[in-house]
């Protein structure tokens, strides 16, 4: 009997996501202990992400000669979705290897423990999330009932697309073992490339297509455009879904793949 | 009624070298045409079970015995459903539940009390039915107060009460168990003993891998003898053991 049969692949995330109590709680207990020690508990990544967005934008803003009012929103947002999209990779890339006891003593779908890490990085994105308030309230920004709606959305395109290159990021993360690295690496300079302290209407117009091919632009887009008063493009839209499409289909073959063989590389 | 059967189960045990879990080395690997060699890149694999076939029927106590390395872990780690096996058909009916390396799993930075949550929602109880079991594997236990502590400030032999009366609450369908209780003082083995003998009496199906013939003696009905990934012997437990011996001999 041939043991990498597609419906196993399918099973494992049905199974994973049904099993909700165990992610959930895992996630939540990963966030709890790693502030346990402090006084003021994850409202420290609040506080830390707040002194980098405030001081960051002032600097940039003035650097860039952009009118706060329209640059402060602007990097806030970015910067916490970023920060939420780069510490997620960062840590889907041990997912598997880090719930090694777990998954040499008890069969679970491995689907678990991809939502483990996407629940403790939502729950620090949330916390982030409070320290931009300010920001768009002061500044007013223009959000409307709508957008609120469409920001909903958008974060639930958003964790999608996460989980499915989140699934293969933690593959290839347990089975190469140099790759955290690498990957850190990467992220820095994708940090640099994606407009999150610029904007892209900086670069001259031929230039532009850098900006917009960007995947990690298109995902930041996702939140940042209702935030700041405007509805992502159908551009952007288009780009998601196929993005998701073809990160979907990959996490599936790989899955096909190795899924058998998970157990045996930790 | 046969509750476990297992037809010609092969597994192929992939040992990777450092160089082929290097992404990097890879690349220059496949870039250069494979001409840069970095050592011997193949993956090293073991034949760690071989044509497994086995019956095992509800009510059986079946003891698992073999010298280090026979592969006992490893069939009980494809029983359980951690490992896939290559080849073969596997048919299992009930649900598993495995008392491997009852130390694995724990979280070192959570108390007592919050490994038991843990443990419990993992093998698919709901917050009330663990609160429900709390009480009774504290008791277990025996370790009071410290129950709320962080069970990094537990001894080796305190951590291992607390895994085993963790891992020990729910009653298995079909239980698959490796020497869990290797140490503890007398009193905890005692202890620890009674309670496996309980779910042992209470489950449809037993394997139990031990390297104390007595224990086996005691406990099973059957017995599997096992060398090099390869099943010897399975019947009854008496000329079992006396085979096992005789080839050690």
């Amino acid at each position: 009997m041939k043991r990498n049969h597609l419906h196993l692949v399918f099973q494992d995330i049905l199974q994973g996501f049904s099993s909700w109590r165990i992610w959930l709680l895992l996630g939540w207990r990963d966030i709890n202990l790693r502030y346990r020690r402090s006084t003021l508990g994850p409202f420290w990544i609040t506080l830390s992400m707040a002194t980098m967005i405030y001081s960051m934008g002032f600097l940039y803003g003035k650097l860039f000669e952009i009118d706060l009012s329209v640059y402060y929103p602007y990097i806030a947002t970015g910067m916490v979705t970023w920060t939420f999209i780069s510490t997620l990779i960062n840590d889907l890339v041990e997912a598997l290897s880090k719930a090694s006891g777990f998954i040499k003593q008890i069969k679970l779908p491995y689907t678990i423990y991809i939502l483990r890490v996407l629940t403790s990085n939502f729950i620090v994105f949330l916390h982030n999330f409070l320290a931009i308030i300010p920001i768009l309230l002061f500044f007013n920004t223009g959000i409307t009932l709508l957008l609120i709606f469409v920001l909903l959305l958008n974060i639930l395109l958003l964790l999608i697309c996460c989980f499915c290159y989140g699934f293969i990021f933690s593959l290839l993360g347990t089975r190469f073992q140099d790759i955290k690295p690498i990957i850190g690496s990467v992220l820095q300079i994708c940090f640099l490339l994606t407009p999150i302290l610029w904007m892209p209407q900086m670069l001259p117009e031929r230039f532009n297509y850098l900006a917009s091919a960007n995947p990690f632009y298109q995902l930041v887009n996702l939140i940042r455009d209702p935030l700041i008063g405007q509805m992502p493009s159908l551009f952007t839209y288009g780009y998601i879904s196929l993005m998701i499409l073809g990160g979907f289909i990959v996490m599936i073959f790989l899955l096909w793949r190795t899924r058998h063989r998970i157990a045996f590389w930790l | 009624m046969t509750i476990i059967s297992l037809k010609n189960i092969n597994l192929h045990f992939p040992i990777y070298g450092a160089n082929t879990r290097s992404l990097k080395k890879r690349i220059i690997h496949v870039t250069t045409g494979g001409m840069i060699e970095y050592d011997r890149n193949e993956v090293i694999t073991v034949h760690a079970l071989k044509n497994i076939n086995l019956d095992i029927q509800e009510g059986d106590r079946v003891g698992l015995i073999g010298a280090n390395g026979a592969g006992k872990s490893t069939l009980l780690r494809v029983l359980a459903g951690i490992y896939e096996p290559t080849s073969g058909d596997l048919d299992i009916k009930g649900k598993v539940s495995a008392l491997l390396d009852v130390m694995l799993g724990l979280d070192q930075d959570s108390s007592g009390y919050e490994n038991m949550t843990i443990r419990g929602i993992l093998h698919g109880l709901k917050f009330h039915e663990i609160a429900q079991k709390k009480e009774e594997i504290a008791k277990f236990t025996e370790l009071e107060d410290y129950l709320a502590m962080p069970i990094r400030t537990y001894s080796t032999g305190m951590q291992l009460r607390l895994a085993f009366a963790i891992a020990t609450a729910v009653n298995p369908e079909i239980f698959v168990l490796d020497e869990v209780v290797g140490t503890g003082d007398a009193h905890f083995m005692h202890k620890a003993k009674e309670r496996i003998d309980r779910l042992i009496s209470n489950s449809k199906a037993v394997i139990l891998a031990s390297h104390d013939n007595h224990t086996i003696e005691m406990m099973c009905n059957k017995v599997i003898v096992m060398h090099a990934g390869e099943i010897l012997y399975f019947g009854e437990t008496k000329e079992g053991l006396e085979f096992y011996q005789n080839r050690e001999l």
